[in-house]
């Protein structure tokens, strides 16, 4: 392999590889802003200005491939001064906000002007300010903190295949716009805010929620398809505030979109069930009631049990153990996207990240052997319902209706009893994407209310069942 | 999309075309030819050149605010244009788009209410031999005082 060297360090790299990259793997951070791994190189901040031997002027790291021999100097005296006076120009209009700013604390323009600027400003002169315009629901836009770096432009452009960010105008005037104004259409808007080097796009939903530097992350997955994105869970005090992701080349690359990134929103609604719910025998009930619960339904009648797609491969084996022993004669089936019942049906739904299955683990059901729900309507004596909180429910014909997992006070009306469960921000667990990666969730908050564990709730159901049948 | 650009503008494309084997490279004689027909270019123009040069919308939005001489508003019948680069400034720019400002009632960047006078700042017009210089319309106006400035603005009121 070709090496480098890059402050004295001695660096392998594969051919076509730039400087920023290469130093990266070296351990040497190249400051950077219009240079992003996920889109195409513009060399446009002049940040990544580096020395390189036998060049006549300073190049620009992210738009240099290195060479074999290639001995670069990130801190020449030539280089630490142009980035310095890059930094200053970079810093004449961007107001001093940082104190009310979102982006503050995981900010690339704080770090970098702490890093490499000066703690004086010279400039005397008067900001330029701008009248910002409605960039939708998603984004917030402060066009006075912009920089031009051009990675939303081109974000837009090369990513999500929609060019609807412009730079209209030019030098100082220059503004980052929306074509005739209009809000952003992609539904990956999310990502302009976490690849924005300051904070002139924010999310509208984390805007003045928490500050960066407080939130504590839990490396995860996503489940709101079956791509299985990864991403971080961000949390302080037990409380979601936000998901980013995370960068994972072979699937999700940098990005996600917003349906998964805004999904943890129903994990924390005020309307989910997070206290046993009342059944007609008993109103008020209690965790060792449950097994009369399930007595009930054992007693010979034909009992389904629907399973969600949207478990984990752990939860999905308890269930189908703790059916083998105690409910021997029902069925059981799996449920998750009206209309993609089979990993033969799933397929990507857009060009970018989306599938048309909606739950993360339909491909981890099957593996399990699992048979899918076929008919639209269930129709059975009693129905368990196992489900993680975002499989679509059937239509359930039943008496009997018992819910284990997340619902929703208006999705659960029909239920006869709910026994609360976990979330995926609430669990460790296996999910299998639709490449057949197994994946992990990784459990980011406690478990609300009374939710418990799955395999503790059938735990609880056995042993209820025991001790009643000790009883009599 | 219903085509709103008049057949001279595809004639004069027709001929210009073999010209820029770069097809992008025709973007700017477009848009001049779009405004021609115009006096600005509405946003729907813009959509129609886009389509067809063959890039995209946001493309000819970012070329035609990028250059001043493109009117992204609706201009006056005369378009002032007085250039404030170095030269002009040196001999007396400054003074002379004061005058104009109170002589029109207007302030640079707007357009008189009879619709008549668009008054614009210009970066320099290449004319620093005679200046201060101002462009009205494709005509330039050069060795600008205040008295020829008021003359230049009594001829084209008639």
């Amino acid at each position: 392999m070709p090496k480098c060297t890059i402050d004295g360090k001695e660096i392998e790299f594969s051919a076509g590889e730039n400087l920023v990259k290469v130093a990266k793997k070296g351990g040497i951070e190249i400051p950077v802003f219009c240079y992003h791994p996920g889109l195409s190189v513009v060399a446009q901040c002049r940040m990544c200005l580096v020395e390189i031997e036998k060049m006549p002027k300073l190049q620009t790291a992210c738009s240099t491939p290195a060479a074999d021999g290639m001995i670069v100097r990130t801190q020449a005296d030539s280089a630490v001064k142009a980035r310095a006076a890059t930094m200053e120009f970079l810093l004449l209009n961007h107001p001093l906000d940082c104190p009310i700013c979102d982006k503050a604390g995981e900010c690339d323009l704080q770090d970098n002007s702490f890093g490499h600027g000066s703690p004086s400003m010279r400039s005397t002169e008067e900001r330029r300010t701008y009248v910002d315009v409605d960039m939708g629901p998603v984004i917030q836009k402060n066009m006075n903190r912009c920089i031009h770096c051009t990675r939303c432009i081109r974000f837009g452009e090369e990513v999500a295949g929609i060019h609807e960010m412009v730079a209209v105008k030019r030098g100082n005037n220059l503004d980052i716009t929306t074509i005739d104004g209009k809000q952003l259409k992609t539904e990956y808007a999310g990502n302009y805010s976490d690849i924005c080097p300051t904070g002139s796009l924010t999310l509208k939903d984390f805007r003045f929620q928490k500050r960066a530097w407080m939130l504590k992350k839990t490396d995860t997955v996503c489940e709101g398809c079956s791509k299985g994105c990864n991403m971080e869970i961000q949390q302080e005090g037990n409380k979601v505030y936000r998901c980013v992701p995370r960068e994972n080349l072979e699937i999700n690359r940098y990005w996600m979109c917003d349906e998964g990134r805004f999904n943890y929103h129903y994990t924390q609604d005020p309307l989910r069930i997070t206290r046993l719910k009342g059944s007609a025998f008993s109103p008020t009930p209690h965790w060792d009631e449950v097994g009369m619960a399930f007595k009930k339904l054992a007693n010979g009648a034909t009992v389904q049990i629907l399973i969600g797609t949207d478990l984990t491969l752990e939860e999905m084996q308890a269930i189908i153990d703790f059916a083998k022993t105690q409910l021997p004669e029902a069925k059981l089936f799996h449920f998750g996207t009206p209309g993609v019942r089979r990993t033969t049906e799933d397929g990507p739904l857009d060009q970018i990240l989306k599938m048309k299955s909606k739950t993360a683990n339909l491909n981890g059901a099957e593996l399990l052997g699992l048979s899918p729900l076929e008919t639209e309507i269930v129709k059975a004596e009693s129905v368990v319902v196992f489900r993680g909180g975002r499989a679509a429910l059937p239509k359930i014909d039943s008496k009997n209706i018992i819910g284990v997992g997340v619902f929703k006070e208006s999705e659960a009306s029909g239920f006869n009893m709910i026994l609360p469960s976990l979330a995926f921000t609430e669990k460790n667990g296996t999910i299998v994407n639709h490449q057949g990666k197994s994946q992990l969730l990784k459990r980011a908050v406690l478990p609300v209310g009374q939710c418990k564990p799955l395999p503790e709730i059938l735990m609880l159901v056995l042993n209820a069942k025991k001790r009643e049948g000790a009883g009599t | 999309m219903a085509k709103i650009l008049p057949e001279v503008f595809y004639n004069e494309m027709k001929k210009l075309e073999p010209r820029y084997p770069q097809r992008k490279a025709l973007i700017l004689p477009a848009l001049h030819e779009a405004q021609k027909v115009y006096g600005w270019l509405p946003s729907d123009v813009m959509d129609e050149v886009a389509e067809f040069i063959g890039v995209h919308p946001a493309q000819i939005r970012e070329v035609a605010s990028f250059y001043t001489m493109y009117n992204l508003k609706p201009v006056g019948k005369v378009h002032l244009k007085i250039c404030t680069n170095v030269a002009c400034c040196l001999r007396g720019a400054d003074e002379l788009m004061d005058y104009a400002e109170k002589k029109l009632g207007i302030k640079k960047g707007e357009t008189t209410p009879d619709g008549l006078f668009t008054l614009s700042e210009e970066e320099c017009l290449g004319a620093c031999t005679t200046a201060p210089a101002m462009m009205a319309n494709d005509e330039y106006v050069e060795n600008l005082d205040l008295q020829k400035f008021n003359d230049f603005l009594e001829r084209a009121k008639k």
